[in-house]
């Protein structure tokens, strides 16, 4: 028998109520699926990967039931596949992590290490006009108020604030062109 | 951090679990009929049939008001149906067929109608009645369909709800026309053609929201 028919008849003793059969299949099409969420995967960190992983399994069990027998089984579990990684890497795609257990000896003292992504932070405040920069640095960065913050560059609480969107926006703009 | 061992253990926990119950796919089509009769026995209820009816589909171009959105209805549904298998997309392209026959029909008759009665044939006497009613016919059958729909696992959500909505607004069209006595194609084409797309939206919407997993 080759694999494709295996696959569905695994895939059809499952859906009949097997579960040893099931987690038989869901073995036999995970190594396909990793590769899939590590060719999509290169914006994500590789320790994320194995939970889209589940994401994809559990979809599986869930709509088990749309697998027509008879029909061929790797298209199937390939639309799924596809679907829930975007759905995954759309979800996390705007936040950046990184894993903290390989740091967890060296990072005693965090109140001595500069906040956010230290030298990218700081490469693009360089680019902001010195007051914008200050204001990002001590509001967004040090939590200050804006009056604390806008006293300190001669400006009042509200003109602060508004200077404050101000550079954010040009900010999120040379994060736009440094990324491409 | 989860690790492949974690995966190996959680694969176990989801082959433990109970099968979940598959889409029947004829009960979902029986629940639509049911609520699409409910939606148009109430509207139907409320206008009534056309008097003439059994004279006026002697007249083909009459009974295409009827037969034409019925034909859109029966290639969509099993379309929209379709889209509930991941893998498949569901062809669109037999709907070309009602829709390049009503536009047939529509040309026809603006060719043939003088340009000054153009506009009072084409606005006709109840446009916002024959909107709001096939509006009205569908809704229930769309909220039924759209969920009965989320027990399958389409991964094109817009798409299908779309689908299901035309299906339905057609299907609300055709049924709406046993009330109606605008037999003019200009008329009809144009506004039950509009309240299928309404109905269209409407689906397509429903979809975005309700059918992505």
């Amino acid at each position: 028998m080759s694999q494709p028919d295996e696959l569905a008849e695994l895939l059809r003793r499952a859906n009949a109520g097997d579960g040893p059969a099931f987690a038989q299949f869901l073995r036999r099409i995970t190594p396909a699926i990793r590769t899939v969420i590590r060719a999509k995967g290169s914006s994500l960190p590789e320790h994320q990967h194995e939970d889209i992983l589940q994401e994809v399994l559990l979809a599986i069990h869930l709509k088990r039931g749309s697998w027509k027998e008879g029909t061929p089984v790797k298209p199937w579990v390939y639309a799924i596949t596809r679907y829930k990684v975007v759905d995954a890497f759309r979800r996390r795609g705007a936040i950046i992590h990184v894993p903290i257990e390989p740091f967890s000896e060296t990072l005693e003292d965090l109140s001595a290490a500069v906040p956010l992504a230290g030298k990218d932070a700081e490469y693009m405040l360089s680019h902001l006009d010195g007051r914008g920069a200050a204001l990002v640095r001590s509001m967004t960065l040090e939590g200050e108020s804006a009056e604390d913050a806008g006293e300190k560059v001669g400006l009042s609480a509200s003109s602060a604030r508004v200077a404050l969107h101000r550079a954010l926006k040009q900010l999120a703009r040379i994060a736009e062109r440094t990324k491409n | 951090m989860t690790t492949p061992e974690d995966t190996d253990a959680f694969i176990a926990s989801l082959a433990a679990r109970p099968t979940p119950e598959p889409l029947d796919l004829p009960r979902a089509a029986g629940w639509i009929g049911g609520a699409f009769a409910v939606g148009l026995g109430a509207v139907l209820g409320a206008l009534g049939i056309r008097p003439d009816l059994g004279a006026a589909l002697q007249d083909p171009v009459t009974l295409a008001k009827n037969a034409l959105p019925l034909l859109l209805a029966c290639l969509a549904l099993p379309i929209a149906f379709l889209t509930t298998r991941p893998e498949r997309d569901g062809p669109v392209w037999p709907l070309i067929v009602p829709v390049a026959l009503a536009a047939g029909l529509f040309l026809l008759q603006a060719v043939n109608t003088a340009p000054t009665n153009f506009l009072p044939e084409l606005m006709g006497q109840t446009a916002g009645a024959c909107l709001i009613s096939i509006t009205a016919i569908s809704a229930l059958p769309l909220v039924v369909g759209i969920r009965t729909l989320r027990q399958g696992a389409t991964t094109r959500p817009i798409r299908s709800g779309a689908l299901l909505g035309l299906a339905i607004g057609a299907l609300a069209a055709a049924g709406y026309a046993l009330h109606c006595d605008e037999d003019a194609p200009l008329f009809y084409v144009t506004w039950y053609g509009i309240g299928i797309l309404i109905s269209t939206g409407i689906g397509a919407l429903a979809g975005h929201k309700y059918l992505r997993w």
